[in-house]
């Protein structure tokens, strides 16, 4: 076992070209095969009524259809209501977290050839960026003709803006998730303060609690939303979009700096958590001891009014308008709010269609039983009655969320990337191990750039 | 990587196994050998579709645009300077360096101790549950990690929280995650190699031993320079293999991104990387560049080990 | 090592004895890291969400929680786990019968025979089993993709079915352990080649032949990067699945709530239930195994 001869390293070289060259032969015509592929033969042809050419239709195939566990409720009931419509719900992540898990499922799917779902909805507002590019665009054009002008008309103006790409609508908003300043009145009567209505007074009286009551919060950056909160509630220029490939982001911007210094300093009071606010820690800790905090209006069904969160006593919790600089226009954040679109490969588009106005403006859904207030006008409209008629929320609720709804900043885009990824990977670690976000920054900028740039954006 | 422990488990086989003067009894037919061909055929068309033919398709791939025009090393030259690759590297590194030296120090260790329990029955019950672990390789032992990681339903929060460790996040700080990968790592393959060198210990002469005892060595010292000495080229074997296996990091940071809420990145390792490339980005040519990269590094190790390490000598 | 042999512990010095103790410890503290994590397992597989974080880790739960959590696994998304679990066992059992079917004649041809090529192919086979399955998935699943097989089964099969690992154990054995001589015998009995194989060698060949399928199920069912890539959606495996199901864990992804939100005790339920084919094989062949696994490696 110990001998080595001099010819045994050359012998099983020789032996390995000798295999290799052979195979090359096999390897032409495997390349030769692959000018076939599925996507190659398949017509593009945008002559259609649709704006896209359809796969042959047949009325009696299942759809199916991707949702993320929240929105299993919108399939269910859209089965109660169509038992004749056959459908087949799957569950993912709804790409939490900007997990991508919808654009690298559909991209196996391309690679396959088959096995797409007619209906996908994901938590992220930025699916369509990608969604509709590409010679295997997965999401069909839904204005040229496949949906009712009707029925568009009938969403909150404003509410597609994430879904609609140069012009075109590629998917439907499931909800409008404006940020608003959620308080809890009765802990500001107790404690003798004022609802701030700028980010300078919330400051201050963030500072405040940190000293007169410590173990009370008015905010947390736990969650990988946190930029949609914050820096899209400050208008910081770090998410610019232009066109299909331009990108910029600047977080050395004044507004920028000014927020992550509020943060920093509301950190290093204490009334500033780091918990993700679906943290069981967090629900542990913070239970009856959120003095305020800003956040999207879905905060209402997933947080305050839900007995395995933070449980809120009813009438004490209350929606604000949206915080603005001093001096200066208030503008409202954005997390979220779903959005659902349907595959261009779909082979049932009736059904598809069925169901797509079904989960986003019946009220047996979007009324009854949605978390978050209805993109769908109509529906929302409902909505905000019903939660006024329940008087869970103290104050003008329908009011400020209304409001808010028609105050998020458009300079915040919907680029091909995740920024909650990228705020995930690299600010929050950053922040749990003690640094402060003023000194994470340019760090976050980089990886901003890094990112849009992997992602084919042109970034200045 | 969780394939490696059970492959080399098994690999114990070859030991002292080349000891018999085959070609004395050659017997070349015709026949035979027309035969031998229809034996192997079935074996050989698999190896050229999964072996040889993707990896060359892949080469092919890696030098082509995607339009099939040839590109040069360009796809090589974005894959490594885009900005998620070198930071790839970086943790596939630590975690390799990690893990190996647990590996090496831990395995051999262990099996010099459980070669020195006197009792058979308990020998093999030891060997037995070190090695049940490896029955979880792959996601699920990721998954049952995440809970250990927990320090909410944790079995051992008591340690974590030992470690500073009060919440599931702060558990998967960037830092700590080389060592965690080693240990999920260690915990699902090391049994399979505990295996290995206790069955290359055994086939240390029991003369060998018993001279070594008799010149008054303890049982420190026979380790040192009899049955080390003995095992050193099971350790490199164990070694090349686990620095190849670790270099195809995938599953683990995968399923722990998945379940951090993003806090481990999904780009973490080169697999990752190429992944995303593929899948993500519709940069075919540049995964398969990666990937022939990873590929690369792989089969430098394994033809370097068949050639010079010693372990598969018997023709 | 006859120092430490039980019984001459009577001799032993202090230093002695503290080596032994030390010995024992370590033994022990790794018997613990390496069983308690799948005893721990078994026991919150048995609790309810509340009891998982609020009784002690090793308090046992009960059967009706047990229940519970099997019975809200088998309601997520409509008992979709016993597809995956189907989908792992077509796969593992396919490509394991393909596996014995071409490495069992092919370790015995490479083994025993004697044609050209043979060394090249046993070099190739020695070089490629020692690459790491996972640095092949790619280069596969681009393969697969450029003939259109990505997402049918045998975009799984066919890849498990390639187990050069298998050639090697086979040729060890049958150049170990099967005399040449015995099967030269049949051959003046007027034997072809393929009743020798069939007649002689194969009966022989059981304990490799059980060893090879024990490797190639086990990589099979465990197997997550290439079927991960080359079999998605509905087709997955159980050990894909599983991940599946950690996206509607809420404790790992906040957006899953409501009735489709699966809890901790149930993830534990399906983890254990994706491992349970291969631990009930690691249990009921320990003898075969631990024995299997050294005999190579003990003197003859």
């Amino acid at each position: 076992m110990t001998t080595e001869h001099p010819r045994g390293a050359a012998t099983p070289l020789r032996h390995l070209v000798v295999a290799a060259t052979a195979a090359v032969t096999l390897l032409a015509l495997a390349a030769c095969g692959s000018s076939t592929s599925p996507s190659a033969s398949k017509s593009d042809g945008s002559t259609s009524a649709f704006g896209f050419a359809p796969v042959k239709q047949d009325s009696s195939a299942a759809i199916t259809v991707w949702v993320d566990a929240t929105r299993e409720a919108a399939a269910k009931q859209f089965q109660t209501a169509h038992p004749e419509v056959p459908i087949k719900v799957e569950t993912y992540d709804g790409g939490a977290d900007g997990s991508g898990s919808f654009q690298t499922k559909v991209e196996a799917f391309n690679q396959a050839g088959s096995g797409w779902p007619d209906v996908v909805f994901s938590t992220q507002n930025n699916e369509a960026a990608w969604a509709s590019q590409g010679k295997d665009a997965f999401a069909a054009p839904l204005d040229k003709g496949y949906l009712d002008k009707s029925f568009l008309d009938g969403f909150t103006p404003g509410a597609l803006a994430p879904v609609t790409v140069d012009g075109t609508v590629y998917g439907l908003r499931n909800d409008l998730a404006p940020t608003v300043t959620w308080y809890d009145t009765a802990l500001m009567k107790q404690f003798g303060y004022t609802v701030p209505t700028t980010w300078e007074a919330y400051q201050a009286l963030g500072e405040k609690v940190g000293k007169e009551h410590p173990g009370y919060i008015v905010g947390t950056v736990g969650d990988s939303f946190a930029p949609e909160i914050y820096f899209w509630g400050a208008k910081a220029p770090v998410n610019v979009v232009k066109g299909t490939d331009q990108f910029s982001a600047n977080t050395s911007d004044a507004s920028s700096v000014k927020m992550a210094t509020l943060v920093d300093d509301l950190l290093k009071s204490g009334s500033m958590a780091k918990e993700s606010v679906f943290s069981p820690e967090f629900v542990q800790k913070y239970t009856g001891k959120v003095l305020m905090m800003p956040g999207p209006v879905w905060y209402s069904g997933a947080l305050f009014n839900n007995p395995s969160s933070l449980k809120s006593a009813p009438g004490t919790i209350a929606a604000g308008l949206p915080l603005g600089w001093d001096g200066q226009q208030a503008v409202a954040g954005n997390v979220g709010g779903g959005t659902w679109y349907v595959s261009r490969h779909s082979a049932n588009l009736e059904a598809a269609k069925k169901f797509m106005e079904f989960v986003t403006s019946d009220p047996s859904y979007q009324v009854d039983l949605a978390q978050g207030l209805p993109a769908y006008k109509d529906a929302g409209d409902k909505w905000l009655a019903k939660q006024a008629a329940s008087g869970f929320f103290a104050g003008d609720f329908a009011k400020n969320v209304s409001a808010a709804a028609s105050e998020v900043w458009d300079g915040w885009g919907y680029p091909r990337f995740s920024q909650e990824a990228v705020w995930a990977k690299t600010v929050t670690p950053a922040l749990s191990a003690g640094k402060s976000l003023v000194d994470t920054l340019p760090e976050w900028d980089k990886a901003i750039k890094n990112q849009a740039q992997a992602n084919g954006y042109k970034v200045k | 990587m969780t394939l490696a422990p059970s492959r080399a488990a098994a690999a114990g086989a070859p030991t002292g196994a080349r000891q018999r003067p085959r070609r004395a009894s050659r017997s070349v037919t015709g026949r035979w050998s027309r035969i031998s061909y229809l034996f192997v055929s079935g074996y050989v068309l698999f190896a050229l579709a999964f072996g040889i033919l993707p990896t060359l398709y892949a080469v092919r791939m890696s030098f082509t645009h995607d339009d099939g025009t040839f590109a040069g090393l360009s796809n090589f030259v974005d894959a490594v300077q885009d900005f998620r690759f070198l930071p790839a590297v970086g943790h596939v590194a630590a975690f390799v360096g990690v893990w190996l030296v647990s590996l090496l120090v831990l395995v051999t260790v262990l099996a010099l101790m459980v070669h020195a329990i006197g009792r058979a029955w308990l020998s093999s019950s030891v060997r037995f549950v070190y090695y049940i672990p490896g029955a979880l390789a792959g996601a699920a032992s990721v998954v049952l990690w995440l809970f250990l990681l927990n320090p909410t339903v944790s079995p051992v929060s008591a340690v974590l929280r030992a470690f500073g460790f009060s919440t599931f996040v702060e558990t998967i700080a960037p830092g700590n995650l080389p060592v965690i990968f080693a240990v999920i790592a260690f915990w699902s393959g090391a049994g399979g190699w505990i295996v290995v060198m206790y069955g290359a210990l055994n086939s240390i002469p029991v003369e060998v031993l018993e001279a070594a005892r008799l010149d008054g060595a303890g049982a420190v010292r026979t380790a040192l320079h009899v049955q080390l000495p003995m095992l050193r080229k099971w350790i490199s074997y164990m070694a090349i293999m686990s620095l190849a296996a670790g270099t195809q990091l995938f599953v683990e940071p995968r399923v722990l991104s998945q379940a951090s809420h993003a806090v481990v990145p999904n780009d973490y390792s080169l697999n990752q990387l190429a992944y995303l490339f593929a899948f993500k980005q519709g940069d075919l040519n540049g995964s398969a560049a990666i990937a022939v990269l990873l590929l690369l590094v792989t089969l430098v190790l394994s033809v370097f080990f068949v050639i010079r390490g010693g372990l598969f000598e018997r023709d | 090592m006859s120092a430490t042999s039980p019984r001459r512990s009577y001799q032993l010095t202090p230093g002695a004895w503290l080596g032994r103790a030390a010995t024992v410890l370590v033994l022990v503290f790794f018997v613990v890291f390496f069983a308690l994590p799948i005893v721990w397992l078994l026991i919150a597989s048995g609790k309810t969400p509340h009891q998982l974080v609020s009784t002690g880790a090793f308090t046992p739960g009960s059967l009706g929680a047990l229940s519970a959590n099997w019975g809200a696994l088998v309601h997520f998304q409509n008992g979709i786990v016993f597809q995956w679990l189907g989908n792992s066992a077509f796969y593992a059992v396919a490509a394991l019968a393909i596996t014995l079917l071409t490495t069992i004649p092919a370790g015995y041809a490479l083994a025993l025979g004697d044609f050209r090529g043979r060394k090249a192919l046993l070099t190739t086979t020695l070089v490629v089993m020692l690459i790491p399955s996972t640095a092949l998935v790619l280069p596969v699943f681009l393969e697969l993709s450029a003939v259109s097989l990505v997402g049918k089964p045998a975009a799984a099969i066919l890849p498990f079915s390639f187990f050069p690992f298998g050639v090697y154990l086979t040729y060890i054995y049958f150049s170990t352990s099967v005399p040449r001589d015995l099967l030269d015998a049949a051959r003046i009995d007027g034997c072809g080649e393929l009743a020798v194989f069939g007649r002689v060698a194969m009966p022989l060949a059981r304990p490799v032949v059980a060893l090879v399928g024990f490797f190639s199920f086990v990589a099979n069912w465990n197997n997550f990067f290439l079927p991960f890539l080359t079999v998605p959606g509905a087709r997955s495996p159980i050990q894909v699945g599983l991940t599946n199901l950690l996206a509607s864990v809420p404790a790992f992804n906040f957006t899953a709530t409501g009735d489709a939100a699966v809890e901790l005790p149930t993830l534990a339920v399906a983890t254990l239930l994706s491992v349970t084919p291969v631990l009930l094989i690691f249990l009921f062949s320990q003898r075969f195994l631990v024995a299997g696994l050294t005999a190579g490696g003990t003197k003859e």
